[in-house]
């Protein structure tokens, strides 16, 4: 009996450290990129920092947060995704619930066209041509339009609605309310871990969504968050090319706090989600197990 | 069932017009934005001209048709063969050393039994899900730059520096690892859930027969997550021509196409950058044919095998 105690303890040790390799792994990298927002130039360009912050100081995120262009592309971002969830959430809860009645007559074409739809879409250069000729290409609806609406979170929801028991409904369209009523009185309070996720999948969608703008969008002042962290890795990866010298790198090319405000931008920009991020976990992850896959 | 098919479809669509009105928003928004699109396929058979009319969409009309030559010529092209070598290669890389990670990652934190623990490393793991490719990208940029925490580390340990995002015999390693700090702890949340379903009597049973935690682990936790290893890589695989679009476009530069141009990052440049439309379209839907083939079997496979399906 001692012997197995033993060994159980070894394996413990092993895992446990192995486990907290895994944990360390994922914050390195972040830990290193906000060690940098807040050192001094010099240990920032010399590489000396590491995992912590040499020379402390916050001018440089506070230089991040009054550039007039990072604050118009916050603004921009947080404008698409109020909007975009909101229009998402309405086509989404409106088609989900009559998708999630066996009954309903030409139920099955109806489910046919939406995985149709998620399955095989038209590709960049139809959808880019759709976009310029309807005049959306340089306006924020480009922004919205492109995030909106995704079939695996209308089956996701859909599902959900199935799961509900009959009975409530039932009776409440024995006492007279229409199938409109009976959605917006009794399911969607019924509902509300589900639509909790999938607004917050959708948010995120909004949130994170770079090619939108890369692809639709060219006027700076219509600028994304994502777009505009974009345009700063992409002229950081490519200053270094248009020299020809290969041999350099990336960061020794870039003017001197080049490095320092890149970083104090990427943690500026995360600090929304990182702020939410703890709070929310449970409603995501409830969206992975619920409905995904299909029994 | 038989009754509600013999009521006439009039008086069953009075009663039940509002379930379709319901319908009608979400109809309207495909119809718009992913059904009308598809007439833009025709590009791929033309000759694309997008100034022949008023609007770029109805120049596709205009357009005089070429037939299969844009298919024809992109076979020709070398770029467009290392694009597609780099997509498949890419996504195996990324099958072969991502996926197993999560199936393991999930065993190993289900043997602790501080909750606390768990619900810490939890939160920590599934962060970097949340963030955009484009943090995500800048947070590995400033890692593996010159001035970047490996490189310091490197040096210190009397290593030469790396180029890690120039260098074309390391760069496919750093897609690959960026692919996996991103995803790893999201992915393996499926495969708790699983262990947590999985009976636990079985557990307490083989405890009395005297197993150990591994034997715990290869007969009762691997048996018992098999349907959704399974599962979960026939989905993998059927789409396998999705090598990280979002990913690459914002971390590769011109120095490492050999080796990361994929399919979606070769049709953005030479529609959008080059303005070759029709050959663009041409490689997009040769790109979805193949996609659409792969996962629509990889869902019948995995109906028969499991029993389960996407959709």
């Amino acid at each position: 009996m001692a012997e197995v105690r033993k060994k159980f303890d070894l394996f413990m040790i092993v895992n446990i450290t192995i486990l907290c390799l895994f944990g360390l792994i994922t914050l390195l990298p972040v830990m290193n990129v906000v060690a940098k927002a807040f050192s001094g130039e010099g240990p920032v360009i010399a590489g000396q920092v590491l995992f912590w912050p040499v020379r402390f100081q916050v001018n440089t995120v506070r230089y991040v947060l009054t550039q007039p262009e990072f604050r118009n592309a916050f603004s921009i971002t947080v404008f698409v995704t109020l909007i975009g969830t909101a229009i998402a959430m309405f086509l989404t809860t409106s088609a989900a619930y009559p998708l999630s009645k066996p009954a309903l007559r030409g139920r099955k074409i109806f489910l046919y066209i939406f995985v149709f739809v998620m399955l095989f879409n038209a590709g960049m250069v139809p959808n880019y041509i759709l976009y310029r000729s309807l005049k959306l290409t340089n306006t924020i609806w480009a922004l919205v339009f492109s995030g909106t609406f995704s079939v695996f979170n209308l089956f996701i929801m859909k599902n959900y609605f199935e799961s509900l028991p009959e009975s409530i409904e039932e009776s409440a369209r024995i006492d007279g309310a229409s199938n409109l009523v009976t959605l917006y009185r009794i399911v969607i309070p019924m509902s509300l871990p589900v639509i909790a996720t999938i607004t917050l999948f959708y948010s995120v969608g909004f949130w994170n969504n770079y090619f939108a703008g890369v692809l639709y969008i060219t006027t700076p002042k219509l600028k994304p968050l994502q777009q505009y962290l974009y345009d700063l890795i992409t002229m950081a990866l490519n200053t270094t090319d248009a020299t020809g010298n290969i041999s350099g790198d990336i960061n020794s090319i870039m003017n001197l706090s080049g490095e320092n405000v890149r970083s104090a931008t990427f943690v500026v920009s995360t600090l929304l989600i990182l702020l939410v991020y703890p709070f929310l976990q449970k409603y995501f992850v409830k969206g992975v197990t619920i409905g995904s896959v299909k029994g | 069932m038989r009754q509600r098919n013999q009521k006439p479809f009039l008086s069953y669509f009075r009663r039940n017009y509002d379930m379709y009105l319901l319908l009608v928003p979400a109809l309207i928004f495909i119809t718009i934005f992913n059904l009308v699109p598809m007439y833009g396929i025709t590009l791929a058979f033309k000759d694309y001209n997008m100034f022949a009319a008023d609007t770029p969409f109805m120049s596709v009309f205009k357009s005089p048709w070429a037939g299969l030559k844009h298919f024809i010529d992109i076979f020709g092209k070398s770029d467009f063969k290392s694009a597609l070598a780099n997509t498949l290669i890419i996504s195996v890389m990324k099958i072969v050393f991502i996926f197993p990670i999560p199936i393991a990652f999930a065993i190993l934190l289900n043997e602790v039994r501080n909750l606390r623990f768990q619900k810490s490393l939890q939160l920590v793991v599934y962060l970097p899900h949340f963030l955009s490719w484009a943090i995500v990208a800048g947070i590995f940029v400033v890692l593996l730059g010159s001035t970047g925490a490996v490189n310091t580390m490197l040096v210190s340990l009397g290593f030469e520096k790396e180029r890690f995002l120039m260098d074309n015999s390391i760069f496919r390693q750093v897609l690959v690892f960026s692919d996996g700090w991103k995803e790893v702890g999201w992915s393996s949340i499926i495969y708790f859930a699983a262990i947590a379903g999985l009976d636990q009597e079985c557990y307490e049973a083989s405890r009395v027969d005297g197993a150990n935690r591994f034997q715990q682990m290869r007969y009762i936790t691997l048996p018992g997550l098999a349907p959704t290893i399974i599962l979960m890589l026939i989905i993998r695989v059927g789409n396998i021509m999705e090598a990280g679009f979002s990913q690459i476009l914002v971390m590769y530069n011109p120095t490492v196409y050999e080796t990361a141009d994929i399919i979606g990052t070769y049709v953005y440049r030479v529609s959008l950058g080059k303005l070759n439309f029709s050959t663009g379209t041409a490689v997009g839907l040769f790109n979805s044919l193949i996609a659409l083939f792969l996962v629509v079997s990889a869902n019948s496979v995995a109906k028969r095998m499991t029993g389960k399906s996407i959709w």
